[in-house]
């Protein structure tokens, strides 16, 4: 089964944000979401040290994604070969999800009431696994590059095994992202210093908090003790015998 | 009461009589809506429990999960489904409270939930008889305070469950509403169930209140039950028997003087 995984590599960029249109068109994506995104990040330092660049994301379809178990319904899922996916017609909008993801790669589509996110382009590739994700395939430097990572002879598996890629994570959050950046080391510094996984967002929110650890425990020992209590009127019911007359 | 307590008050010609005439307890109307409102909370119950599958909210073991989704063609059908029977549901209870809130709702907000100085007693009281102490209990009218206090939780929750059910759907009143909604829907299904169990055991597996059971199919209970469990509202019955009694007898006496003064043209 296939792995799908990303490069980005951050020497190609030049942040003109061809990827996130093609994103915008193919996916419909609502006016103030995204599903992928270009912010570029300001020359720093001093002559001759300055370091410039645009954190081009998207989702990062983690190995151990806080999205998945987040979801109530199972709406968010993670596929056969890796992609964090959202099942539209399960999925009732709550956005716990959105709150659970660290990168922000998430949000809620007010006009479908339903959560959208990257899903590699999975209807897309599906029916034609030649294909590219609209971002690939639009970007003009080709500093996108998509495919199997499990396959030993694709080109990802030789760029990501093979040159130093990295990943956006920090010591508080290590889920195994899927999208690995080349190129400048100081660029992903820059990424991480300017644009962190936040740490706080790989939870639920309050009231997802609320029902997790307080009312699911309480309705879960109140149900049972309903039904301990009735067995054990039962058994004593069974033990006294009933009577012919006077009941 | 006890059967020796019962036999204080009656001859046993008496006590056996009154275990054969009956007594009725429920319209056609109440036994319909309840065995409907059985029904819907089999099924939204088991879908509901199979549709949350995230192990930090998890309801139903994972076997029930895996049954119950199997039925459907998919989850998504599942839920679709839940919701579809939800509104079903809500749409039939508010017509029953709309067309008979004179002679249902407001009956039964009034009569069958408020507790009166009685009930307050009869709480103490009980706990004490289950404890083991010999006590009295205070007399009870149609239902008694465990009942009318359950049927309380049973109407905030079902309030609760609708009103929940609609923001999660057509997610009224924004995001935060609808993440609050969900485990408001949890905690109501959960409180009305942990009672249910209570509910069905008492109703249709105790022998003492066994007549109740029946009587959500007949509509009627006997006398004798109705005698050692809610006497108040035997006392009431009987009053009310004693009167359409009379009312008969009047109807029958003018009945009689007419049919006398019809006779009389008849054979003129």
């Amino acid at each position: 089964m296939a792995r799908y995984a990303m490069a980005i590599d951050l020497d190609r960029c030049v942040g003109c944000g061809a990827c996130v249109l093609a994103c915008k068109g193919e996916w419909n994506v609502m006016d103030g979401g995204a599903r992928d995104w270009v912010i570029p990040i300001l020359p720093e330092g001093r002559f001759p040290d300055v370091a410039s660049t645009f954190y081009t994301g998207l989702c990062n379809h983690c190995d151990e994604p806080s999205c998945v178990p987040a979801c109530p319904t199972g709406a968010t899922y993670q596929d056969e070969s890796g992609r964090v996916r959202v099942d539209k017609d399960l999925c009732i909008g709550c956005g716990y999800c959105v709150a659970a993801c660290p990168y922000g790669a998430r949000y809620h589509d007010a006009r479908v009431h339903k959560v959208d996110k990257c899903d590699f382009c999975a209807e897309r590739l599906d029916p034609d696994p030649h294909r590219e994700p609209a971002c690939v395939q639009t970007c003009p430097a080709s500093a996108r590059i998509f495919g199997d990572l499990s396959d030993p002879s694709s080109r990802i598996n030789a760029l990501v095994y093979g040159s130093p890629a990295r990943r956006l994570e920090t010591a508080e959050v290590a889920i195994g992202p899927n999208v690995y950046y080349l190129g400048d080391a100081h660029h992903v510094d820059q990424i991480l210093a300017h644009h962190p996984p936040d740490p706080h967002r790989t939870v639920p929110p309050l009231p997802g908090l609320v029902w997790s650890r307080f009312l699911r425990p309480a309705v879960l020992a109140g149900v049972a003790v309903a039904f301990a209590g009735q067995a054990a009127a039962f058994f004593y019911q069974l033990a006294r015998g009933e009577k012919p007359f006077g009941e | 009461m006890s059967m020796e307590q019962a036999r204080k008050h009656f001859s046993p010609e008496q006590y056996f009589a009154m275990s054969e005439r009956m007594l009725k307890k429920h319209d056609v109307a109440s036994i319909w809506l309840h065995w409907f409102n059985a029904a819907v909370w089999l099924v939204e119950l088991t879908t509901g429990a199979a549709l949350i599958v995230s192990r930090p909210y998890t309801f139903a073991p994972p076997w029930v999960i895996g049954t119950v989704g199997s039925i459907f063609e998919s989850r998504a059908v599942m839920l679709r489904f839940h919701i579809a029977v939800g509104l079903v549901w809500i749409a039939v209870l508010a017509l029953n409270g709309i067309f008979g809130f004179r002679h249902y709702l407001l009956h039964f907000l009034k009569n069958d939930l408020m507790l009166d100085r009685d009930d307050l007693r009869w709480f103490p009281a009980k706990i004490a008889q289950i404890l083991g102490r010999k006590v009295e209990l205070p007399e009870q009218g149609i239902y008694n305070a465990g009942q009318k206090a359950y049927g309380s939780v049973v109407a905030v929750g079902t309030l609760a469950i609708m009103i929940t059910g609609l923001v999660m759907s057509f997610h009224l009143f924004g995001i935060g509403w609808v993440q609050w909604s969900i485990p408001i829907h949890f905690v109501a299904v959960g409180v009305v169930l942990a009672g249910l169990f209570v509910h069905v055991y008492m109703a249709a597996v105790l022998p003492e209140e066994r007549p109740a059971f029946f009587s959500m199919f007949s509509g009627k209970v006997n006398e004798l039950y109705a005698f050692m469990h809610h006497r108040k509202w035997w006392r009431e019955m009987k009053r009310r028997e004693a009167e359409f009694k009379k009312e008969l007898e009047s109807l029958d006496g003018r009945q009689g003087d007419d049919g006398n003064d019809r006779g009389s043209g008849r054979t003129s």
